[in-house]
């Protein structure tokens, strides 16, 4: 698995490459750690090359969730191929945070 | 490798128990396909190699522990086989030491001998592991037909290391035929047969050890319904060494495959055993054929299984997010340690790096069955579905746990079973989809409960957990007809149409319809789905659909277009 972390309009972005599994899931819960130490609340996680997510995976994503509900923090993720936006949709999910289609459609909407 | 008190110590010679001036090498491996376990008995007069392995360093490793033996007094060395299995010799063959008829006499009984010396693809299983097997010198065969008839009198070899040894047919108690070998002064060894394994299985008691082959793994899926193995036979063998066992002086059972066993163990194993081979009545041969099959199922099956652990995972630390957010921390903590998601992931995980490196490695097809076999196993142990039942949706636990049983039914050698009864499609159908678009719990359920607060949280659980899945999407149910009776396989038909929404809702569809209707010859079931986001990846997936289909007495087939999915189900037994 892979994370590049970029700004723009504002909001930090990770783009992840690869898989979210048991060996790769403590990574990505650390580069959004060191995100949200730093004071950056305005997360969005690209996962249009993420190919695959594991429970380990949903855990992060929930557990980021925890830390970014103050007020004017913002977290979402975007472009999930289908097969792993299906496990997110089917887990509830999709109701804890939002899911656009693209980068631009998700930093529109905040 | 110690296996508890006083339990043989792998690679360390230690005294055979009742057996005076007799020392043993055993050689234990972690449980594997590829090679058994070994063990080396020396006594003033010979030195034994049992099963030197399927592995060329295994036995290259066993001939310098030999060579060592020699060196300190040279004896002549026989080489036992518990049964003719390529991961019982193979890597003698490739060994110098044992290559020569003239440097170790190979011991087989009598079948797995002939086979051995034909160099016989099948009885060997080399045809099933797609290898090849050259032909093996057996210089002693074992339980012959023509000693059979002098039960009791004592008959003298000599053999081409230079040793003479003595054999005496005889007649064990629990039915088991046997021979008795004098190799000298030292203790004797018994040669019990006990086929149903392979044809050729033997046991071998040295003092207080008794070498078991593989007879422990024998009802085993994946194992049971080998070429060569007989049910009938398997039993009436476990019989006979439960009562070698019965009649004491054994210590420990040392089996073909994993750590020693104490006899009292070994009693109650047996028992186990011989009640599962009791229920493998008419199973398939496991050939290759089926071997390469199965392995297909179970990708397919590792599949599926590893999205529904994920999202029955996900949804338990969904509810568990929300629990925590209403304030109910001790709630959230117990729901999410409903379901060991760790060891799961973990599970699924090593299955996927194992079915990769499988693939990389043109490895055969038993391999990837068995694998996934061994983890299906522990998956079946990791999750408990009653217990999940009150807060994620039933459906998905059961639909797991069928997945699981019917892969270990089919490695098993059976096909899992397919009911066609009568169904009426559009009254089933509308059922389905109503219990889909209503809440588990409703809100009148909710509010009666509030006095209560054990109930209330139970409740409250299932009503966050069991959201229903056509909750949110436009949905539309039609039917040309007001019934339609067809016969098919009732439950796979629910999973099927389940599967299938749950594909169209996840992948982003907007809106669903169902129509039923029919033409001359067939019952159509049609599910689309618009504004879903297509994938290769779900190609996959779609082969084990088209499986399940067949099972519940359909054909399925799927068409996608810019944003829309086409599922339709033909079902030609129309009542």
């Amino acid at each position: 698995m892979e994370i590049t972390t970029a700004t723009r309009d504002g909001a930090t972005i990770l783009s992840i490459a690869g898989r979210i599994d048991t060996a790769t899931a403590p990574a990505l819960e650390q580069a959004i750690n060191k995100e949200i130490e730093n004071g950056n609340r305005m997360i969005l996680l690209n996962f249009s090359a993420v190919t695959y997510i594991s429970s380990g995976g949903l855990r992060v994503l929930l557990a980021t969730a925890k830390k970014l509900k103050n007020p004017g923090d913002k977290y979402a993720l975007c472009s999930l191929a289908a097969e792993v936006h299906k496990i997110l949709k089917l887990a509830g999910f999709t109701s804890i945070f939002s899911i656009y289609p693209s980068e631009g459609e998700a930093l529109a909407g905040w | 490798m110690p296996g508890g008190n006083n339990s043989p110590v792998s690679q360390v010679w230690q005294p055979v128990p009742g057996a005076p001036g007799a020392q043993h090498y055993p050689l234990i491996r972690k449980i594997d396909t590829i090679s058994s376990n070994s063990y080396l008995i020396q006594t003033g007069d010979v030195i034994l190699l049992i099963d030197p392995g399927g592995l060329s360093e295994q036995s290259a490793q066993l001939a310098q522990v030999i060579e060592e033996c020699r060196e300190a007094q040279d004896r002549p060395v026989f080489v036992f086989l518990t049964h003719a299995h390529l991961d019982h010799f193979q890597g003698a063959q490739n060994t110098p030491a044992f290559a020569h008829a003239e440097a170790a006499v190979f011991a087989v009984q009598e079948a797995g001998a002939a086979a051995l010396e034909r160099g016989d693809a099948k009885m060997t299983q080399a045809a099933l592991l797609g290898q090849t097997i050259s032909p093996v010198r057996v210089g002693l065969p074992l339980l012959t037909d023509d000693r059979a008839g002098s039960c009791g009198v004592p008959v003298s070899m000599a053999f081409s290391n230079g040793a003479t040894v003595t054999i005496t047919r005889q007649q064990t108690g629990g039915g088991l035929a046997g021979e008795k070998i004098g190799f000298g002064n030292g203790p004797a060894l018994d040669v019990y047969h006990t086929p149903g394994h392979s044809p050729d299985s033997i046991c071998l008691l040295v003092g207080g050890l008794l070498f078991i082959g593989d007879v422990l793994f024998a009802a085993n899926p994946g194992i049971a319904g080998i070429c060569g193995w007989d049910q009938a036979a398997l039993i009436r063998s476990l019989d006979g060494i439960k009562s070698l066992l019965d009649r004491g002086g054994i210590d420990f059972v040392l089996p073909g495959h994993g750590r020693a066993i104490a006899a009292a163990d070994a009693g109650r194993m047996i028992a186990a055993i011989r009640s599962d081979a009791l229920a493998l009545e008419n199973i398939a041969e496991l050939n290759q054929e089926r071997a390469i099959e199965t392995a297909a199922f179970a990708e397919e099956c590792m599949e599926q299984v590893n999205e529904l652990f994920t999202i029955m995972a996900g949804r338990l630390y969904y509810v568990s997010y929300v629990m925590e957010e209403l304030g109910e921390e001790d709630v959230a903590e117990e729901v999410s340690r409903l379901i060991k998601g760790d060891v799961i992931d973990e599970l699924l995980e090593a299955f996927r790096s194992f079915a990769e490196e499988h693939h990389k490695g043109g490895r055969v097809s038993i391999h990837l069955a068995l694998k996934a076999g061994q983890v299906i196993a522990k998956l079946e142990r990791s999750f408990d579905g009653a217990e999940l039942a009150h807060i994620i949706d039933p459906a998905l636990a059961r639909r797991a746990a069928r997945l699981l049983s019917d892969y270990t039914t089919m490695l098993r050698g059976f096909c899992p079973p397919r009911e066609l009864v009568e169904c009426d499609l559009v009254r089933h159908l509308e059922a389905l989809v109503t219990g889909l678009s209503v809440p588990a719990c409703s809100d009148d359920d909710l509010l009666s409960s509030d006095d209560d607060d054990s109930t209330f949280t139970r409740l409250l659980l299932t009503r966050i957990g069991m959201q229903p899945l056509l909750a949110d999407i436009a949905f539309t149910f039609s039917a040309a007809e007001k019934q339609l009776k067809v016969a098919v396989d009732h439950d796979d038909l629910t999973d099927l149409v389940t599967y299938i929404l749950e594909d169209l809702v996840g992948t982003g569809a907007d809106a669903i319809t169902l129509q039923v209707q029919r033409d001359d010859k067939d019952a159509i079931i049609t599910l689309t789905g618009t504004g879903c986001t297509a994938s290769d990846a779900m190609k996959t997936s779609r082969g084990f659909l088209a499986r399940l289909c067949d099972r519940a007495g359909g054909a399925l087939s799927c068409s996608t277009d810019e944003r829309k999915r086409e599922y339709t189900i033909r079902i030609d037994r129309i009542i």
